[in-house]
C-alpha cells in the first residue's frame, strides 16, 4: 500500500478518505457499509469513487437501518472481517444504541471472541444543522467499557487514527468533525503509517496553563493559544485524540508543568466529556494545582439551529481567550 | 385423526395441521430423537437443580421447543452458523455442546463458555459456529445476517441460522434483519419459534397477524409455517430453507408453532395461561411424538427408545455430578479481558 498520498494539500476529509481506500485495498476483509456511502459516495462524499473502486460486495448500501447494520457488521465482524460502519450522522447513532451497548461492547468481556469493528460518526455543531444533527455523542459511550473512541483534530491524525481503529481488535468509535471535513488541510503527501490510540500529543508547548481539549477545540485552542501569546501568557495545547482509554501520562505530565488546568470541548457541560479529565487531573495532580480544573463546554442544552443560537451554544474563540488568560493569571 | 387446531393465532379461527412430512433416513432419525431425549433430560435435571437451590438465578427452559431446536439443527453442516435462543437447548447439545457446560453457565462458574463472565443462558461457542445470545432478543437477528454476510463474503456456500419468538417479532431488530437480508439476498434462515406467549403476553397482545410466517411477504421472501412439534416436518422445511440459502437465493423465515409448556422461567408458575390450553398441548409432546415416530418406521422397538431416554437421564446425571465441584472464578481476575490485544 502507498506509505503516503500523492496530493499537494490534503482536507481532513480526504485524509479519512485515503486513510479508508489504503486500507481497503490492503487489506480485503475490510468493508465499508452504511446509507448512501455507494451510489451516492456519502452523504458528505468521504466515499466517493468507492463503489468503483471496490465493487458492491464490499461497498455495501444498506436500508435505513442503523441497528440492522450495527448488527449485521457486529456479525460479520465475529467471523473475521474488519467492517467500517459510517453512521452518516452521529446523532443516528442512537438508533443502535443496544447493538452496540449490549451486543458489541461486551462481547469479547463475555466470550473472549473479539469484534473488530469501526464506527465512523461524523459529530458535532457549528453547522448549523440543529439538534439532532450536531450533536456530540461521546460521553454517552465513553462510559461504557469494552470500547474505544478516538476524535481526531488534524489531517494527520484522521488518517493515521482511522488506520488504527480499522487494525484495532476492538469496536472504536471514531468521531470525525463534520465542521473541520473541508476546513482544515494539512501539506501533501499525507503519511498514511498509524497513529497509536491512546496517545495524545501536546500540540503547543506552554508554561502558565494547560488547555486539555480534541477535534474543534484543537483548533479554537491553537487560535487563543497565539493571541495570548501577544500578552506574554504561555499557553500549552493539549489534543487528546484518544478519549478512550485516555493517555493520563501525557496529560499529567502537562499539568504538572504548568500547574493549572483548563479542559475544552463542544459537548453539554453537564456529565460531559470534561468531567471525567477534570476528575483525573485531580486526583493525578491535585497537589501541584495552583487553582481549580476550569471546564469549557456547551450549554446544557440541545444544540439549536439559528446562527444567534448555536454561537451561544457552543464555545467561542473570545470565552476561551478570557477564561485562559484568567485561569493563567489568578 | 384430525388434529385440534394448534397451528392458529387465536385471532384466525381453526387451520388444520399439515400431514406428517415423511421422516429421514434411519441414523439420522434416531440421533435426532437421542438429542431431543438429551435436552428433555438434562433441562428436567436443571429443574431440580434449580429447585435444590443449585442455580444462581432463574432457569429457562425448552420444553416442547426440542423438535424446533433439534430439527433445524439437524438440517444445517458445522460450518453453518447459529444465533440460537434459550429455548434451544438442541441446537447447542447437536454441535457439540456439553450439557455441563450448559449447567455451569447456570451456575457462574469458570468452566462456563464465558468464564462466569456471563451467566444462566447466555452461552455459546463461536468454535463450534454458535453465537452468544444476549438477552434483547431478536438482538441476534441482524448479527446472524452478519455471519451470513461473512460467509458470503468469504466465497463459502455456508448458512446462518437465527431464531427468535413470537414476543421478539414486535422489536425494530426482527424487521431490520428482514429487511436486509432479503435486500441483500443474504444466505440466511430465520427461525420463528411461536410459542404462544411473550413472558405473560399472549399472542392477542403480541401482533394482529394472521401469524408470522406470512411476515415473510413483506420482506419478499418466502415464509412457512409448521407444526413445531413434529420433528421430522421442521427438519423437513429447514432443509428446504437451507437449501436454498446455500444456492444463494437468499432467505427464508419459518414460523415453528409449539407451547411454552412452563413458565418464562422457572420462578414463574406462568398461571395466566389457560389450562385447557396446556392440557391440549400436553398431548403433543415432540418427544414422545417422536419415539412413536421411530417405533412406527422400525427405526427402534419400546426398549431401544427406554434405553435412549435411560441414556439421556444418565448424561444428564453424570454432567450435574461432574459440575457442581468445578471451580468459580476468581475474583482478581474480573478486570481482565475487556479489551482484545
Amino acid at each position: 500500500m502507498p506509505a503516503k498520498t500523492a496530493a499537494a494539500t490534503v482536507t481532513y476529509l480526504e485524509a479519512i478518505a485515503d486513510a479508508l481506500r489504503a486500507e481497503m485495498d490492503a487489506d480485503p476483509d475490510v468493508f465499508l457499509i452504511g446509507e448512501d456511502v455507494g451510489q451516492f459516495g456519502g452523504a458528505f462524499k468521504v466515499t466517493k469513487g468507492f463503489l468503483d473502486r471496490f465493487g458492491p460486495e464490499r461497498v455495501v448500501d444498506t436500508p435505513i437501518a442503523e441497528s440492522g447494520f450495527t448488527g449485521l457488521a457486529c456479525g460479520a465482524a465475529l467471523m473475521g472481517l474488519r467492517p467500517v460502519v459510517e453512521f452518516q450522522f452521529a446523532d443516528f447513532i442512537s438508533c443502535a444504541f443496544d447493538q452496540i451497548i449490549n451486543n458489541c461492547s461486551r462481547h469479547y468481556y463475555r466470550t473472549g471472541n473479539p469484534i473488530p469493528v469501526t464506527f465512523r460518526a461524523p459529530f458535532g455543531a457549528r453547522l448549523r444543522a440543529g439538534p439532532t444533527h450536531s450533536q456530540s455523542i461521546e460521553a454517552y459511550f465513553a462510559h461504557v467499557p469494552g470500547l474505544k473512541i478516538v476524535a481526531p483534530a488534524t489531517p494527520e491524525d484522521a488518517a493515521g487514527l482511522l488506520i488504527s481503529a480499522i487494525r484495532d481488535n476492538n469496536p472504536v468509535l471514531y468521531l470525525e468533525s463534520k465542521y473541520l471535513y473541508r476546513r482544515v488541510e494539512a501539506p501533501g503527501p499525507l503519511s498514511l503509517d498509524p497513529v497509536p490510540i491512546g496517545s495524545a500529543k501536546v500540540v503547543r508547548e506552554g508554561t502558565r496553563v494547560s488547555l486539555l481539549t480534541y477535534s474543534v477545540g484543537v483548533h479554537q485552542g491553537l487560535e487563543a493559544a497565539a493571541k495570548l501569546a501577544e500578552e506574554s501568557i504561555s499557553v500549552e495545547v493539549v489534543d487528546l485524540r484518544t478519549l478512550v482509554p485516555l493517555d493520563v501520562a501525557t496529560i499529567t505530565a502537562s499539568v504538572n508543568k504548568t500547574s493549572r488546568a483548563v479542559v475544552l470541548h463542544e459537548d453539554a457541560r453537564r456529565h460531559g466529556y470534561g468531567a471525567e479529565i477534570a476528575a483525573t487531573v485531580q486526583e493525578e495532580c491535585f497537589w501541584r494545582l495552583d487553582g481549580p480544573v476550569v471546564r469549557i463546554a456547551a450549554k446544557n442544552t440541545p444544540i439549536p439551529t439559528s446562527p444567534q443560537l448555536e454561537d451561544a451554544a457552543v464555545p467561542q474563540l473570545p470565552e476561551i481567550i478570557s477564561t485562559l488568560r484568567k485561569v493563567a493569571t489568578t | 385423526m384430525e388434529e385440534e387446531d394448534n397451528m392458529a393465532n387465536p385471532r384466525t379461527g381453526t387451520r388444520t395441521r399439515k400431514p406428517k412430512a415423511a421422516t429421514v433416513e434411519r441414523d439420522l432419525a434416531v440421533r435426532m430423537f437421542e438429542v431431543m431425549a438429551l435436552m428433555r433430560a438434562v433441562e428436567d435435571r436443571m429443574v431440580t437443580m434449580y429447585r435444590q437451590g443449585e442455580l444462581l438465578g432463574s432457569l429457562y427452559t425448552g420444553h416442547w421447543h426440542e423438535a424446533i431446536a433439534v430439527g433445524t439443527a439437524a438440517a444445517l453442516r458445522a460450518a453453518d452458523v447459529v444465533a440460537p435462543l434459550h429455548r434451544d437447548l438442541g441446537v447447542h447439545l447437536w454441535r457439540g455442546m456439553e450439557p455441563w457446560q450448559v449447567m455451569a453457565s447456570f451456575m457462574g462458574k469458570a468452566t462456563s463458555p464465558t468464564g462466569g463472565r456471563d451467566g444462566t443462558l447466555h452461552y455459546g461457542r463461536l468454535d463450534l459456529n454458535i453465537i452468544n445470545p444476549v438477552s434483547h432478543i431478536p438482538n441476534n437477528y441482524p448479527v446472524a445476517t452478519g455471519a451470513a454476510f461473512a460467509l458470503r463474503y468469504r466465497g463459502t456456500d455456508g448458512v446462518a441460522m437465527a431464531y427468535c419468538g413470537d414476543g421478539s417479532t414486535g422489536r425494530g431488530d426482527f424487521h431490520e434483519a428482514l429487511n436486509i437480508a432479503g435486500v441483500q439476498h443474504l444466505p440466511c434462515v430465520f427461525i420463528v419459534e411461536n410459542n404462544q406467549y411473550s413472558y405473560s403476553t399472549p399472542l392477542t397482545l403480541t401482533t394482529a397477524s394472521a401469524d408470522f410466517a406470512s411476515k415473510a411477504a413483506g420482506y419478499g421472501i418466502p415464509g412457512e409455517k409448521v407444526d413445531g412439534t413434529d420433528v421430522f416436518a421442521v427438519h423437513e422445511v429447514a432443509v428446504q430453507a437451507v437449501a436454498r440459502a446455500r444456492a444463494g437465493d437468499g432467505p427464508s423465515l419459518i414460523e415453528a408453532v409449539t407451547m411454552r409448556m412452563h413458565g418464562h422461567a422457572e420462578h414463574d408458575p406462568a398461571d395466566y395461561v389457560p389450562a385447557e390450553l396446556t392440557d391440549l398441548w400436553a398431548k403433543h409432546d415432540p418427544v414422545e411424538e417422536c419415539a412413536a415416530r421411530l417405533i412406527e418406521q422400525g427405526f427402534l422397538d419400546e426398549d431401544g427408545v427406554a434405553a435412549v431416554r435411560a441414556q439421556a437421564r444418565a448424561t444428564a446425571l453424570e454432567h450435574r455430578n461432574k459440575v457442581l465441584g468445578m471451580p468459580m472464578p476468581e475474583p482478581d481476575s474480573e478486570e481482565e479481558r475487556v479489551y482484545a490485544s
